[in-house]
């Protein structure tokens, strides 16, 4: 069966798509808006905008790839084509594993389809302490139902694959509350194969309906153009400067382009956001520019279960549960949400992190190994202020972040959890991803050893495919980068629309997040600009 | 932070001071003290040495590492016949060198100090234990690899952490290796239906 190829066929009908590493000589695009990054954020704004009439450059650093070249469903291809450093992103100290999309349509290419909307504790927390207005939970209400209705957005309506029985079954056992994921998509296969691209187009990423939707509305594609510097003066952006890259998708081919537009949006997400900004050296009077990077840190359990799981296929994230992630409010320990990750071979072996004997018996138990994994709110109090965001020599991005003993006590009571679910779920075996964990044979062997755990970086596996934060919203600009709608508080026709200007975390997978405050900012902007 | 080297400083480097030799900073930087008064360091510092032929980042030293390093992480090679044996070890090193050469400055960076680091002889044998690379046997890179681990210094483990994972990472991608982890591979009925 032939799943036609979206962008072969709108390019061939007359979509404007350039592939920068084509060019060969300097070049400068005009628009209306420059948009900067394709992604959850980039890709709404650009649909739009396009949509309200206005002239649109869409610019991405990685490469234009379609479901044309996601037919292998290969592991390798995917984080080589489709993740920033091929999928080996990481904190500045390399402790914390940072999985992050680098392609058109951004991480929604890549991300496992979970589409929450943001917890009404978190938009009153933004109220309350981050002086942020307009996006209470009345406000956001029809923005969620218009993103949810735009990108087919509903609670998984099949039963959830094996990999994502365990959590059911042990948050039952245990009564504790889980819930069905709702996801974006439309006539899902139930495959397993969200993180390698969706070769049949279901996955409504917006590779596949906001982008498209904007280039038959005239908007252009530049794709493999890497955005240096905003150019400003008196206050706003006159222009950017971008550099072609290579075939490689990562060698600058030398040739410049320059984007004039009337305005300005950033939408590279929370790494790269805060790093196009501090290279282009704007204004920051109150040093709050990648700042507050927050990642929702993640530890991970592993149980061998005695039926099968496969983890590798089936829907990769179907149930949840809340149970702990507000019971002591926004502000209490550190919360926590419970989900299930889908485990390849490649990138599976890595988060075994063991060798010899041992890695050659784990990796062979692997169709029946389950994972569990806790998305730890940060941001919520003092003593969680995130990580930040600088550059390195060349001008690409470092993030450092440092965990506090309040985030390693959040990341202990995340272990206990999960291996009570596991077992409870009737693992055989759990260990907690930590390098001085066995696998432990019961709960209540489990129970008092992870309490002794030394919880440490390096010690305990973390990663984080949520970054947040780095351009944070407020009004109070002596508190945030930019005001609620996303405007810059220096520069007036910069705008920051995507996931850095959340001022905490969100407690749940981002996109529906992003999707529907940006949503909510561009309409916003679109108005603006139309007079 | 200073490391000392005790035990492993002990077991062979007559002559060298047990302390101040190595600086190590938060994190995973390492900072080489170039203690003039030690001869092992000569030579070091050299890190514009070019790419092996045929590969972008991986030099003549990093090969011969993970050619060594592969079947200590990946057991599963001792039991292959000579020419599989090398042409999956090729693939892997293949696999890291892309890898590595999409990282970004500061990733490649640390990782270089890392890889130039173990190049040298006589830091390597106070460090892990290992004299020539192609003369170690598993037992010996296995228990480098155990040591690391289990050191109280955090670069150690943050070395360990990224050799193993990229090595096992940079194998079991490989198709060759699916059957050893159980992964039919991709979902025969979509695989099936979108390529044909």
């Amino acid at each position: 069966m032939a799943i036609s190829d979206i962008y072969a066929e709108g390019i061939a009908s007359g979509w404007k798509v350039i592939d920068a590493s084509s060019l060969k000589a300097a070049q400068t695009i005009e628009a209306d808006v420059a948009i900067i990054g394709s992604g959850a954020g980039g890709g709404v704004a650009a649909e739009i905008l396009s949509l309200a009439g206005l002239r649109v450059v869409l610019i991405e650093e990685g490469a234009l790839r379609t479901s044309n070249s996601f037919k292998d469903m290969d592991e390798a291809r995917a984080y080589r084509e489709l993740y920033q450093e091929a999928a080996t992103r990481a904190t500045s100290d390399g402790a914390i594993s940072v999985l992050q999309g680098r392609t058109v349509g951004g991480t929604t290419t890549v991300n496992w389809t979970s589409s929450f909307r943001t917890p009404a504790p978190t938009l009153q927390h933004w109220a309350a302490q981050h002086q942020v207005v307009g996006h209470g939970v009345d406000d956001m209400k029809p923005w969620f139902e218009k993103m949810e209705e735009r990108l087919s957005i509903a609670p998984w309506a099949v039963a959830p694959n094996a990999n994502n029985s365990v959590l059911k079954r042990g948050c039952d056992k245990l009564g504790w509350e889980s819930h069905v994921i709702p996801r974006n998509v439309k006539g899902c296969w139930d495959s397993g194969y969200c993180g390698f691209g969706c070769p049949v187009n279901a996955k409504q990423s917006m590779l596949v309906s906001t982008i498209p939707v904007a280039l038959q509305h005239g908007a252009t594609l530049v794709h493999r153009l890497r955005v240096r510097q905003l150019q400003h003066a008196d206050g706003k952006v006159t222009g950017a400067v971008g550099e072609a890259l290579g075939s490689d998708g990562r060698t600058p081919s030398g040739v410049v382009v320059t984007i004039k537009a009337r305005h300005f949006v950033a939408a590279g997400g929370a790494i790269n956001t805060p790093a196009l900004l501090l290279r282009s050296q704007l204004p920051d009077p109150h040093q709050r520019l990648g700042k507050r990077t927050l990642i929702h840190p993640v530890v991970v359990t592993l149980a061998t279960m005695p039926e099968r799981i496969d983890p590798f296929y089936g829907t990769p994230q179907s149930i949840a549960s809340d149970h702990f992630q507000w019971k002591d409010g926004a502000t209490g320990p550190m919360g926590y949400k419970l989900e299930v990750p889908p485990i390849f071979a490649g990138l599976g072996s890595a988060v075994l992190n063991v060798f010899g004997e041992p890695l050659r018996k784990e990796i062979a138990a692997l169709p029946h190994t389950n994972s569990l994994l806790a998305l730890l709110r940060d941001g919520f109090v003092a003593q969680s202020e995130g990580g930040s965001v600088r550059l390195a020599a060349d001008g690409s991005p470092i993030l450092d972040y440092d965990l506090s003993d309040y985030v390693w006590d959040g990341a202990r009571r995340a272990y206990l959890s999960m291996v009570e679910a596991q077992f409870a779920a009737g693992a055989k075996q759990v260990r907690p991803g930590h390098l001085d964990a066995p696998y432990y044979a019961s709960w209540s062997e489990a129970r008092q050893a992870i309490q002794e755990l030394p919880m440490k970086k390096f010690r305990a596996s973390l990663f984080t495919a949520h970054l947040m934060g780095g351009c944070a919203m407020s009004e109070n600009a002596a508190h945030g980068v930019v005001n609620s709608r996303g405007t810059h508080h220096q520069i007036a026709n910069l705008s920051v629309i995507d996931g850095s200007v959340f001022p905490t975390s969100i407690g749940a997978n981002p996109q529906l997040s992003v999707y529907a405050l940006s949503a909510q900012n561009a309409s916003a902007l679109a108005k603006e600009l139309r007079h | 932070m200073i490391l000392e080297s005790n035990t492993v400083a002990q077991r062979g480097a007559q002559g060298l001071a047990r302390r101040d030799f190595l600086k190590v900073g938060a994190g995973f930087t390492l900072v080489l003290s170039v203690a003039g008064t030690l001869g092992v360091l000569s030579g070091c510092g050299e890190t514009a040495k070019s790419a092996a032929k045929s590969f972008v980042f991986l030099q003549d030293g990093d090969l011969q590492l993970f050619g060594a390093l592969t079947p200590a992480v990946i057991i599963d090679f001792t039991t292959l016949d000579g020419t599989e044996r090398a042409a999956r070890v090729s693939a892997v090193l293949r696999n890291l060198d892309n890898t590595f050469s999409t990282m970004d400055l500061a990733a490649r960076q640390e990782l270089r100090k890392l890889l130039d680091l173990l190049a040298i002889a006589p830091l390597r044998y106070l460090l892990t234990g290992v004299g020539a690379w192609n003369e170690a046997s598993i037992e010996t890179l296995q228990a480098f690899l155990t040591r690391w681990r289990a050191s109280r210094f955090e670069t150690l483990n943050a070395g360990v952490n990224v050799l193993v994972k990229l090595i096992s990472a940079s194998y079991y991608v490989i198709p060759a290796s699916w059957p050893a982890a159980g992964y039919p591979g991709p979902l025969a009925r979509m695989y099936q239906a979108v390529n044909s």
